[in-house]
């Protein structure tokens, strides 16, 4: 391959090499070009307008997300005073499981009955419904998880409350 | 040779507001400067410590930290990223009030500190590590296979649980290049993907701080633009992330064509433009301010863009716009040349399925964030997340955006913004965002003459670091 240099392009002519042997129209419009033509100020005004109003939408959209996700936060920490209330005990290591499927705000919170590591002793779950009122919120129902288990339906018993009702006790 | 090419500092000129800039300058550098190397010391030493939700299971590679910081909570976490990004603006913003050799310290600064410390926020190097050992050690395919196929391996129990099952999404020259790293034993392939990462990054700045000038553009700016940014440094780098290694090969690519293999030379364009511009020999200088490339330049370029793709498939995005723009053969020759080399050792020693980078594109596309913006938009409007058939609305919206950018490049368009612009509206439209995914269009976007497209580019991340701030207002414990 050659070694030489090529001119570079100079923004009126651009860069012919290679392209003389097509016709005179073709030539103008096919053969690469330095910069652009003059007279897209326009253009440019347009896509500026628009990247702005699209990143309007993004912003707004941003801000309304770390919004909802603070209100699920308080309604998390409103679960986990809940639970510590319900059950006496001031335990940290708490899981709590959103209702991704059905996206409402019904929450399971579940943790141990006596002290020891993250489910390593038998678990009481609750489940709980409705708005957050003085920092705590409704408890619906629950059930009981055996010791060193996650929470799956073949190992949930005692079921009370709402979670009679749904069924999610199958033992 | 102009104060910019020289990399010295800029005269403040004007009045009374330029003097008091002049005079203050210094001193608000040496404060941001400060808050960048404080952040990064706090994360790297709070994150040695480990078990943290932020920090991966991942086997002791800076232990000898661990005793001088604090578990890294989220509240510490947000608040060291939200100064460093502070600081990064402000420093950003005095860039051409500053000596190069402090821009030069300071970037080689965060970089090696991130470097020294633990792997941060993502499990994604071990996914990397495990499909190199499938390969190099267990003689498994990592194209057929999840890491699950290896359980008895050290690498296993670092993998996320979301990788397990799912095999390799890269292309087949990353996985050909890591799987010697692979041989190293668990914690000597951590190293070294750590190590290539370092390179990758130190690679592309040194291309952007030799582009910036043939682009007319400060290479002060344009190197802490790139090398000091939040999502660079504590994202992409701290946890070793391959996207640098496209990043690196695509910004060869742009290099070998702005300002030729002169760039690879340690007497590079820069010292080829002070030639130009005083009359010597050596490398022409354009009207455009590109120096002239050679064909064999073009060739390596193209070759450089396939590599880029076969190491992650978006790093092909530039070729489009490259061949376009400059409508000649040579990088399409080059392109084609290494794309066949590869294909057919990848099919050698993987078989079809490493061949086809197209299927983990497609498959990847269909997952989805809660840090994306398409899942923002849709709880915006009220919707719980995006449905398929917005997949399909955010596609159409992406071909639109690209075939206008192809028509604005072929009537003459910088083809580097174009890239980047096509970069970033992937990375916007795209349900699956990580915050190095954001990084894609920055390079490009700093040696870029459309200057929207870096001021767009920092607006994303200026969002993507938002987003994460919830636990801030509204810590759950």
């Amino acid at each position: 391959m050659s070694e030489a240099p090529r001119q570079a392009a100079s923004p009126r002519d651009g860069d012919t090499t290679g392209w003389r042997w097509l016709g005179g129209w073709v030539r103008l419009h096919a053969r690469p070009r330095a910069s652009e033509r003059k007279g897209l100020g326009s253009l440019r005004l347009a896509e500026t307008t628009l990247l702005i109003l699209f990143g309007l939408l993004l912003a707004i959209a941003t801000a309304n997300d770390v919004r909802q996700q603070t209100h699920v936060n308080h309604r998390l920490n409103a679960d986990l005073a809940t639970w510590r209330a319900v059950t006496g005990h001031n335990y940290h290591s708490i899981a709590i499981e959103q209702d991704v499927k059905e996206h409402t705000t019904r929450d399971t919170v579940c943790g141990n009955v006596s002290p020891g590591g993250p489910k390593q002793r038998t678990q009481l779950c609750l489940r709980m419904t409705g708005p957050v009122h003085a920092d705590r919120r409704k408890v619906r129902g629950g059930y009981y998880l055996p010791p060193r288990s996650e929470d799956e339906a073949r190992l949930r018993y005692g079921c009370f409350g709402s979670a009679v009702q749904a069924g999610l006790c199958v033992r | 040779m102009s104060a910019v090419a020289q990399g010295q500092p800029l005269a403040v000129s004007g009045g009374r507001e330029g003097g008091a800039l002049a005079r203050w300058a210094p001193l608000l550098a040496g404060v941001c400067t400060l808050v960048l190397l404080a952040a990064t010391i706090e994360l790297v030493l709070d994150g040695a410590v480990g078990h943290s939700a932020l920090i991966p299971k991942s086997p002791s590679i800076a232990g000898w930290l661990g005793g001088l910081g604090e578990r890294l909570g989220f509240r510490v976490f947000l608040i060291a990223l939200i100064s460093y990004t502070a600081a990064y603006a402000g420093l950003l913003a005095l860039a051409r009030t500053l000596s190069a050799r402090w821009a030069i310290a300071l970037v080689s600064a965060l970089s090696l500190i991130v470097f020294a410390g633990p792997i941060l926020i993502s499990t994604d190097v071990f996914s990397y590590i495990a499909y190199a050992r499938m390969g190099v050690v267990h003689g498994v395919n990592p194209y057929l296979h999840g890491p699950q196929a290896i359980v008895s391996d050290p690498v296993y129990h670092y993998v996320g649980k979301d990788w397990k099952l799912v095999a390799t999404a890269y292309g087949p020259l990353y996985t050909l290049i890591s799987y010697p790293l692979g041989l190293l034993g668990l914690v000597g392939a951590v190293w070294g993907m750590k190590l290539m990462a370092l390179l990758a990054a130190a690679g592309t700045l040194v291309l952007i701080w030799r582009c910036a000038p043939v682009r007319g553009l400060d290479r002060r700016f344009a190197l802490l633009a790139v090398g000091a940014n939040p999502l660079w440094v504590i994202y992409a780098l701290a946890g070793a992330h391959n996207d640098l290694v496209m990043i690196f090969l695509t910004v060869l690519a742009v290099a070998l064509m702005l300002v030729g293999g002169g760039v690879l030379r340690r007497r590079g364009p820069v010292a080829a433009l002070g030639d130009a511009e005083a009359g010597t020999p050596g490398h022409e200088v354009g009207v455009t301010g590109a120096v002239a490339t050679t064909v064999r330049d073009e060739a390596f370029a193209g070759a450089a863009i396939v590599a880029a793709t076969l190491v992650k498939a978006t790093g092909f995005v530039p070729l489009p716009f490259l061949l376009i723009s400059r409508r000649r053969l040579a990088p399409l020759l080059g392109a084609a040349a290494l794309a066949v080399v590869v294909a057919l050792v990848a099919y050698v020693v993987f078989g079809v399925h490493g061949v086809n980078i197209v299927a983990a594109l497609d498959r990847d596309a269909a997952f989805v964030s809660t840090d994306s913006f398409p899942t923002e938009i849709a709880h915006l409007f009220g919707k719980p997340g995006v449905f398929p058939v917005d997949h399909d609305l955010l596609k159409i919206l992406l071909v639109a955006i690209v075939l206008h950018l192809l028509w604005r490049t072929w009537r003459g368009y910088d083809w580097v913004a174009a890239s980047g612009w096509t970069f970033l509206a992937i990375a916007v439209t795209s349900t699956w965002l990580l915050a190095w995914y954001t990084l894609w269009s920055l390079p490009l976007a700093a040696i870029s003459r459309d200057r929207r497209l870096l001021g767009a580019t920092l607006f994303v991340q200026v969002l993507f670091i938002a987003h994460q701030t919830a636990p801030l207002w509204a810590p759950v414990s």
